[in-house]
Formats: C-alpha cells, structure tokens, sequence
C-alpha cells in the first residue's frame, strides 16, 4: 500500500490527468442518468391517481356485466370501480352541461353507453401493468372502447428511455476513450518503471506480485475518479435550478436533475473501478513477458 | 549443480555470441568466466538465468532443464540465484535499505527478519552506514557494494556476477572477492564473469576462457 501510495504522488500530474478523464466520461453519464431519472418518476407521478373508462355494449345482459365487474374488481392494480348505466350517464351529461340539455331533448334515444369507471391504487404501479390490464380488458367482449390518458404517460416514458439511451450510448463512448487513456497513462507509469519490474523479474517475483500495484493504483484512480463525478453532479443538481430553473418556466419540473440512486451511485463509482482496474491489466501484459 | 551442453547464441547470422559451450559446474564450486569484451562472458550468464534462451544446446540447473520451464514458474529459478549486474540495476528512487530488501519482500519474509537480514547483508558489504541515502548519493563503488548486497541477502544457492570489480580500485576489488569468497564458503556457486586476470590470480579457483563466444579453455588454477 505504501509502495502504490508512493507511486501514485511520484506521478500525480499524470494520475490526476486520468482522473480527471475518468471524472468527466462518468459525469456525462451521470447528468444524463439523472435527468433519465427525473423523467421517470414525473411519469410515475402522472400514472399514480389514474382513472379509465371502459365503455359497454348498450344491449349488455347482467350476466355479462357482472362478468365484467368481476373481472374488474379481481385485478390487484383497482382500487374502486363504478357502474355507471346509459341513464346515470345520461344524467351527469345533464348535470355537467346544462347549456346543452335541448340537443339531448332532440334525441330519440339515449346515446350514452354504460359504462365501467375504474379507478387505479395509488401504489407503484409500473405504465406497463396499467397498459397491460387495458389491453386486456379492451378485448374483452362486449367492451366496446376505452378512455385513458395513456399518450401522455407513454411519452414521458419514451423521452426518459431516450435520455437513458442517450446518456448510455455517450457514456459508453466516453467509457471506452477514459479506458484507453487510463491504460496508456498506466503504460507509460509501467513503461517509467520498467527497470524495476525487470529487477523484480529477476529477483524471482511472480507476475502477480507486480502487477498488483498497478492494478491497485488503476483501481484507486478509478475509484477517485468515480468519486469526483459523483461529487461534481451533486453540486450541478445543487446549482442548476438556482441558475436556470427559473427561467425555464413550468419545464423546470421535467427538465430539473434528480440524484443518482444509491445503486446508481456505487454502481458509477464500481464501474470506474472496473475501468481503472481493466485499464491497468491490459497495459501491463507486455512489460510482463519472461 | 549446473551443466551447459552445446550452448550456442546467435543474435544476428552469421555471427555466434556463443559457440558450442560444454560446462559442468558443481555444487560449491567458484567459477570465473574470463575473455576480452564481446567473448560472450555476459551472454552466457544471462542464458543461465534465462533472462534469454540459446540458439542450440540445453542447460540444466539443479537437476532441471530450465529451457523447458513454463514462463510462468521461471521465478522459482530466480529464487535459488543471486544476480549482481554489470550496470547494478539498482532502483535510484528507493533508498539502499529498500534496494536490498527487495529480494526479501518478493519472498514475503517478514519485515522484522527483512531489516535483520538486510542489515547483515549492508554490514558485509560496509554499507551499513549508508542504508538510508538514495543510490544517487552513493559513489560508483558504492552503489555496486549495493548491488552485490542485495544479490546475496538471501543467501542464495547460486550467485551470478557480471564484472562485479570493474570500476573499483584494487583494494576494494579484493574486497568485493573476498566477499564472494566467503559466500561461497557458506555453500554458495559463484560464477564471475571479469576480464581482471590480477583477480582471477589471487582468487581463482576454476576459470572458463572465451573468446568470440567460443571456449578456448577450462582451467583449474
């Protein structure tokens, strides 16, 4: 540890190079995972208190309602649901638009379809169960149409999996290039010290016993590295809605950043390990021939 | 201990660094390999401790034909030698104690036993005051007193030395060799290459002469 610490300042320049490397390749992800992240969770926002209705055939017997009903109140994604008949909905129509009650008077037969109200729990339902048990129900017979404000949802949706996607595809790029600079900078740390490592081969030391510290050192830059980013994203989300929130209006809510999760946070800081680590073995192979 | 059958090295054609070399050296036994620069002397230990591998012939160490160990389990050999170089190879960014202790950590030895043994090999060698200055501070005859501290630290069955004199004055030239003289006593292989053939005459026990990489004797003085 001592010897890896005493390396690791012998060349701090170039060390603090490849962290700073690494640091800005994580810290793109990072922005994009976080806004990834905050697109996701105002779409769960929208999901949550969600409501649909599932439109009936008029000549429906009540056989096939309670069929239905049934069906409805089984699911574990319901809270509550309500039949509401052609006449009740006619009525609300009457209530809620009395400026139109003469169009209604017109009319020879009542045109509103019974219907099923469903109102979903408010647990953490995922779109994709609420847009299954749609789907399901919709081809269920005698239903003959749904309202639901699933567009909405299912853009919010898209446009965080497109963020991800983005921040994956630039990340990945920007990953590969901190691993070939990582391990070219190890390289040269390697190819400065080659006379040591040649002593050492001589002296009868194991390839394991020399490469440890590089491979330490690769790791510890990684993990700084990782670290960095972490803190420089914390202290963009900090600073970002003091400076631009409130110029973007009522977009702020979308486009604000939300922190890294933990998991995403030691999953960042692992994976600039792994890179460090990599980076290192990869660059030693060729300074370790007998 | 060590034989070499039909050594030949070839760098570049057509000519041989070394040419056809039969040696059986015995266990115990102190060897001086001798000739003028570019007789092969360096070329020959460096096949010993298979830092290169011959063109022709085979050579076995301790009972092992060290041509057919895997690259991987090489250091086992280099376990069993001690190497001082002709250029002392010594690490200028770490002190002397550190230059020398470092056959002992690649060995995991305790450091407690480490400082004791380090010690004892800088006290042979007249260093001991100097243990913690950086081989830069040290003179030329100094830093080579390094070196050969470090290759004999752990006592090892077979000590190799390339020119191991060259560059010192005669006083200390004989004491480096009597240095060497005294490992061997303790059981220790010495092989030497030198061209001082002053030092072969006062400690030379058997000696191996080349000569454009061919063996023109074998001498048992």
């Amino acid at each position: 540890m001592k010897e890896v610490r005493n390396n690791l300042w012998q060349f701090r320049a170039r060390n603090f190079f490849s962290i700073t490397i690494i640091c800005l390749s994580f810290l793109t992800l990072g922005i994009f995972l976080s806004l990834s992240n905050n697109l996701q969770h105002t779409a769960q926002e929208l999901s949550q208190n969600l409501t649909a209705v599932f439109f009936l055939e008029k000549n429906l017997s009540d056989n096939e309602k309670s069929a239905i009903s049934d069906r409805l109140q089984d699911s574990t994604l319901v809270f509550d649901v309500q039949f509401v008949s052609a006449s009740d909905a006619l009525e609300k129509f009457r209530v809620k638009f009395p400026d139109l009650k003469d169009i209604l008077e017109n009319l020879d037969k009542n045109p509103f379809p019974p219907s099923f109200e469903v109102i979903f729990k408010e647990d953490n339902l995922t779109p994709e169960d609420i847009f299954a048990f749609i789907e399901q129900i919709k081809s269920t017979e005698r239903v003959s149409d749904v309202q639901f404000n699933q567009e909405w949802i299912e853009k919010m949706y898209s446009l965080s999996r497109l963020s991800r996607a983005v921040g994956y595809f630039l990340g990945s790029i920007l990953v590969l290039a901190s691993f070939f600079i990582i391990s070219n900078i190890i390289k040269l740390n390697v190819f400065s010290r080659k006379d040591e490592i040649e002593i050492l081969r001589l002296s009868g030391a194991t390839n394991m016993f020399i490469r440890i510290p590089f491979l330490m050192e690769g790791t510890i830059l990684g993990v700084f590295g990782g670290a960095l980013s972490l803190f420089l994203l914390f202290i963009l989300i900090e600073i970002f809605p003091v400076y631009l929130g409130s110029s973007l209006g009522v977009l702020n809510d979308l486009i604000s950043f939300r922190f890294l999760s933990l998991t995403q946070s030691v999953f960042l800081v692992l994976a600039c390990a792994v890179i460090g680590f990599l980076g290192s073995l990869s660059s030693l192979s060729r300074f370790l021939k007998v | 201990m060590i034989e070499l059958y039909g050594i030949s090295k070839q760098y570049q054609k057509p000519n041989w660094a070394l040419d056809d070399i039969t040696l059986h050296i015995e266990k115990g036994d102190f060897w001086f390999v001798t000739g003028p620069s570019g007789a092969g002397k360096t070329t020959l230990l460096q096949i010993i401790f298979r830092e290169i591998f011959p063109t022709q012939g085979q050579i076995v160490v301790q009972g092992r034909n060290i041509l057919k160990i895997p690259d991987h389990k090489i250091y086992q050999l280099r376990r069993t030698m001690g190497i001082v170089f002709q250029n002392f190879r010594l690490l200028f960014h770490k002190k002397v104690f550190d230059n020398v202790a470092v056959v002992l950590q690649i060995l995991g030895v305790p450091q407690k036993e480490q400082r004791k043994k380090v010690l004892n090999a800088l006290r042979m060698v007249n260093l001991h005051h100097k243990m913690w200055d950086f081989p830069s501070h040290l003179s030329y005859g100094e830093q080579q007193r390094v070196a050969i501290a470090r290759a004999i630290v752990n006592n090892p069955k077979i000590i190799l030395a390339d020119e191991p004199t060259g560059n010192l004055d005669t006083e200390l030239a004989v004491e480096i060799m009597s240095l060497f003289k005294a490992v061997n006593e303790q059981g220790s292989t010495v092989i030497i290459c030198t061209h001082d053939r002053e030092l072969i005459r006062n400690f030379g026990k058997k000696m191996l002469f080349l000569y454009k990489g061919k063996q023109l004797r074998k001498e048992e003085l």
